[in-house]
């Protein structure tokens, strides 16, 4: 029992450590292509590590009239439950470390952590500019969450119907197989209403409304600095590793070692096809984020809150929804 | 939130402005009720200077009260002054660089412009491939003057240095390339839906408020306004233009007065610059160009005149006018006014603002082209106290002892 | 009404306004190749007739454009002038300036405002209260606009006396501490 404890904590910390840089390094990416897009050249891959590095050794300065115990106590929030998202997703070859103990509703209720613990922040901050950039960040969260929860609770009505738990995510189990032409067409709809989801998730233009540089000089994020800005930094590029990961797992859950035969193995363990896996799982949170996040917040400029709210109940909203009845007419009626 | 209100200040410093200045705004929810600019934030003096200066070094104070809009000043003090010293026989060829000079940092400054207000949008992409066009409009104010702001060009009575055959050959290569480029600009504003649902309807400043409020360039030509120096009162090479109003109108659009209208009024006013300095490059007449080479002759002339005028000027942000006495006794300018046009839209923020959403601030505000450092022309404020006051040397001498002094106790116990 | 040059504004202003009139004359410049005509009218009055004279304006083109007021320290009085811009938009080059100047002893440094006139003219007015230490009776928002609080009261940039600020200015180049 201990032992497995352990494994757990260890594998924990393994898994932490490596979403962190990851996530960093894909922001990296992230910087680079949309500036050269843009016509810039662009930081350095190493930037966002050296940002962090840098605003954990600033001062962190607590405004005169916020609550200060949240104040402090929320980067920390946002930053453990966007950890605690990657150890409920499969990375690649591997089973979620926290496999056994939780399903597909509590990671969607933990991607509303991060957003809610910045929210709470922004109140607790004590500035005009915080409270209305918490109002919108609230605002917008309540809007994605339902295009979120039928993309969810579509793909478990697809495995269930193959007799398997749906909403689980320990096995990879690919949904496309399940279902027929009908259901490919509302799988399709499902995952372009996920890919419009994560902007708004992650705060990134054309849903940057919290941050909105140029109208609330940083809204929610604008009286933090220092550890607590650094945090949220770091919540933020886990939350985008973890997001494309969620897109995989629901949509994309394939490895590649499968059509290679003979591959080398290490001590039993089949450690080059673990390697293959690992490397297209990055490939495909590359794509996901490029195509997702990079791509729109180059061409898009930034929308109304109005605009984004309508956007995601109604617009993201129906297609979801059909996506959805396609599927169930898909399944019931046998097409 | 609702019948809730509360003040949400944009400023002093603030990452839609790109100068330091204060608005005030009463917001309730996500509308602003009301709204009370404070400006001065960024005044320096520059006319208390200007009035102890001889009107040679005014004319390169002027300059440096912006650093977008530099050269109109430069252009209002000279006209002004010239004037009033009596001088009024401008050689024509001077009058000719004069335009294109004006003309070329219009285009630069409407380029900028434009690339501000997609950055307030968050279009952070045309504003880089905005403002990677201007590179070749200030590449060339370089290849003429030798700087990129602060030109230098202009002095009593004429022009410091004469436009070369090779320049004007540059020069026409950069309008023959300017005018494709604007063409996929303007393509790039007008056809983006998320740009025209950002700025159709935002910010309207109707034709009543436009003349009731005196506002001047753009922004009242977006309402319809027939209101433009360069057409009105024709000054330099314009004289020999036949120039007509920019007006939203012409690309389709109504006069509504709205930030895609005045937006349209800018991107039509690049191409007519283009045009303007095309016509005095082909039509430039020879001859010297300065009315006294002498630097010194001029001084004394200056010294000894006596009279008052007024320079009168198209900014790229409007109407700008300059105000210059100079007295027979007195070696400086008497007295020097500058007025800016962003100072004449003050008041139309005003009418602007109410009833918009905060996110739409900072387009509205910028819709003016609001040049604060013209407007404003310093003051320390005490933070730790909240009381403002005037720092002499001595209370920074004493502030910096206290601070040595709380660094020693805090390093050695 | 239609546009007049600078002669008929004159004209106009002398034939309403007859003596209360202080000076008033006509600039005239050329411009450009084609030596096109540029006019500024200048009329000086006693400040009981400053609003007159505004109206008459008013008469000429309503709403009225004011370009800016400038003021001066003339030793025993502060004078201000209204620099109006009348017959824009008419057509090519029918614009006239129109100055009007009107000056108020220090000792009574009293005007009447003219914003309720020429609404546009609150912003520059707010500035001459500030700037020459006159009073505009009746403006409708007297507080500052450029000086910020740390400038003390009773003190005004443009002011060429002891009201002025050139005892708070720090010449560095003349060294001291």
């Amino acid at each position: 029992m201990i032992q497995a404890i352990a494994v757990k904590l260890i594998l924990s910390a393994i898994v932490a450590i490596a979403s962190i840089y990851v996530g960093l390094g894909l922001k990296g990416v992230d910087r680079k292509l949309a500036a050269r897009m843009q016509g810039r050249i662009g930081p350095p891959l190493r930037q966002p590590f050296w940002d962090v590095s840098k605003l954990f050794q600033k001062e962190n300065i607590v405004p005169y009239h916020a609550v200060d115990w949240v104040f402090n106590l929320m980067p920390l929030v946002a930053f453990t439950s966007a950890i605690v998202i990657m150890l409920y997703m499969p990375i690649g070859p591997l089973k979620p470390v926290l496999g056994g103990f939780g399903d597909l509703i509590l990671v969607v209720y933990l991607f509303a952590f991060p957003s809610l613990a910045m929210a709470i922040g922004g109140f607790s901050s004590g500035s005009p500019i915080g409270a209305i950039g918490a109002q919108r960040e609230m605002v917008v969260m309540m809007s994605y969450e339902l295009p979120l929860a039928i993309v969810v609770f579509s793909r478990a009505m697809i495995l269930s119907s193959g007799g398997i738990e749906g909403l689980t995510l320990k096995l990879a189990i690919d949904p496309w197989s399940m279902v027929g032409m009908l259901g490919i067409i509302g799988l399709c709809l499902l995952l372009a209403s996920l890919l419009m989801v994560i902007p708004g998730e992650l705060a990134k233009i054309p849903f940057d409304q919290p941050e909105a540089e140029t109208e609330l000089a940083g809204g929610v994020l604008a009286e933090y600095s220092g550890r607590n800005m650094g945090m949220f930094y770091l919540a933020d590029a886990v939350k985008s590793l973890a997001i494309a990961s969620l897109v995989i797992a629901l949509f994309f859950p394939w490895g590649i070692s499968s059509y290679f035969s003979g591959l080398p193995e290490l001590g039993g363990y089949a450690v080059t096809a673990w390697a293959l896996d690992g490397a297209f799982f990055l490939l495909k949170v590359f794509l996901i984020l490029l195509v997702s996040v990079t791509v729109v917040r180059v061409v898009m400029p930034r929308v109304k809150i109005d605009r984004a709210s309508s956007f995601y109940m109604f617009t993201t909203g129906a297609i979801a929804a059909i996506g959805m009845l396609l599927i169930y007419i898909c399944i019931n009626g046998g097409f | 939130m609702a019948g809730k209100s509360y003040t949400l200040p944009i400023g002093p410093v603030h990452p839609a402005l790109k100068e330091p200045t204060m608005f005030k705004l009463t917001v309730e929810g996500e509308i602003v009720t009301a709204v009370d600019v404070q400006p001065g934030i960024n005044h320096r003096g520059i006319e208390f200077i200007g009035m102890r200066r001889n009107p040679l070094q005014v004319l390169h104070l002027a300059e440096r009260i912006c650093g977008i809009c530099s050269i109109v000043h430069q252009y209002s003090f000279a006209l002004a002054s010239e004037k009033a010293a009596g001088i009024t026989e401008i050689p024509e060829r001077a009058q000719y660089i004069r335009t294109i000079m004006a003309e070329l940092e219009r285009v630069h400054s409407h380029l900028l412009w434009a690339g501000v207000a997609a950055h307030e949008l968050g279009f952070d992409t045309l504003l880089h491939w905005t403002w990677q066009l201007r590179e070749w409009v200030q590449d060339v104010l370089e290849i003429i003057s030798g700087n990129r702001v602060n030109y230098a060009m202009y002095i009593q009575g004429g022009v410091r240095r004469d436009i070369s055959p090779e320049v004007i050959q540059k020069l026409k290569v950069m309008i023959a390339d300017y005018r494709a480029g604007i063409d996929q600009l303007c393509k790039a504003f007008t056809d983006d839906r998320v740009f025209r649902h950002r700025t159709m309807g935002v910010g309207v400043l109707t034709y009543k408020d436009a003349v009731e409020t005196c506002a001047v360039g753009p922004t009242t030509r977006g309402s319809g306004v027939h209101k433009d120096v360069r057409i009105d009162q024709p000054f330099g090479g314009y004289a020999d233009l036949d120039l007509d109003y920019c007006l939203p109108e012409k690309m389709g659009y109504e006069n509504n007065g709205d930030t895609y209208a005045k937006t349209l009024v800018r991107l039509q006013e690049v191409v007519q610059s283009l045009d303007i300095i095309e016509f005095c490059l082909d039509n430039m007449p020879p001859g010297p160009i300065r009315w006294e080479s002498n630097m010194t002759k001029l001084l004394q002339h200056m010294k000894k005149a006596e009279g008052e005028a007024l320079g009168l000027n198209e900014a790229p942000r409007g109407e700008m006018i300059h105000y210059v006495k100079l007295n027979a006794g007195d070696e400086n300018v008497s007295i020097w006014k500058v007025r800016a046009s962003t100072y004449n839209n003050i008041l139309a923020w005003t009418k602007m603002l109410p009833g918009c959403q905060i996110a739409d601030v900072s387009i509205i505000a910028a819709a003016v082209d609001p040049c604060i450092g013209c407007m404003d022309r310093v003051t320390v404020v005490d933070q730790d106290t909240g009381k403002e006051k005037l720092f002499s040397n001595e209370d920074f001498y004493r502030a910096s002892i206290r601070k040595t002094r709380a660094y020693q106790r805090k390093v050695s116990p | 009404m239609e546009p007049i040059d600078g002669d008929g504004i004159l004209n106009l202003f002398k034939t309403r306004m007859g003596g209360a009139i202080l000076s008033s004359h006509v600039d005239t410049y050329v411009n450009g190749v084609r030596k096109k005509k540029l006019q500024t009218v200048w009329v000086r009055v006693p400040r009981e007739s400053l609003r007159e004279a505004v109206s008459l304006v008013l008469e000429m083109q309503a709403p009225a454009h004011i370009a800016v007021a400038s003021g001066s320290d003339l030793g025993n009085d502060i004078e201000v002038l209204y620099h109006f811009q009348v017959f824009w938009g008419f057509k090519r080059e029918s614009t006239v300036s129109v100055t009007i100047g009107t000056t108020c002893p220090k000792s009574d440094p009293h005007l009447p405002t003219i914003s309720d006139l020429v609404p546009g003219a609150l912003i520059t007015e707010r500035e001459k209260q500030e700037f020459l230490g006159i009073i505009i009776d009746g403006i409708p928002d007297p507080r500052r606009l450029f000086l910020v609080d740390n400038i003390p009261e009773g003190k005004h940039p443009w002011r060429k006396d002891e009201k002025g600020v050139q005892d708070m200015v720090r010449n560095v180049h003349e060294g001291g501490d």
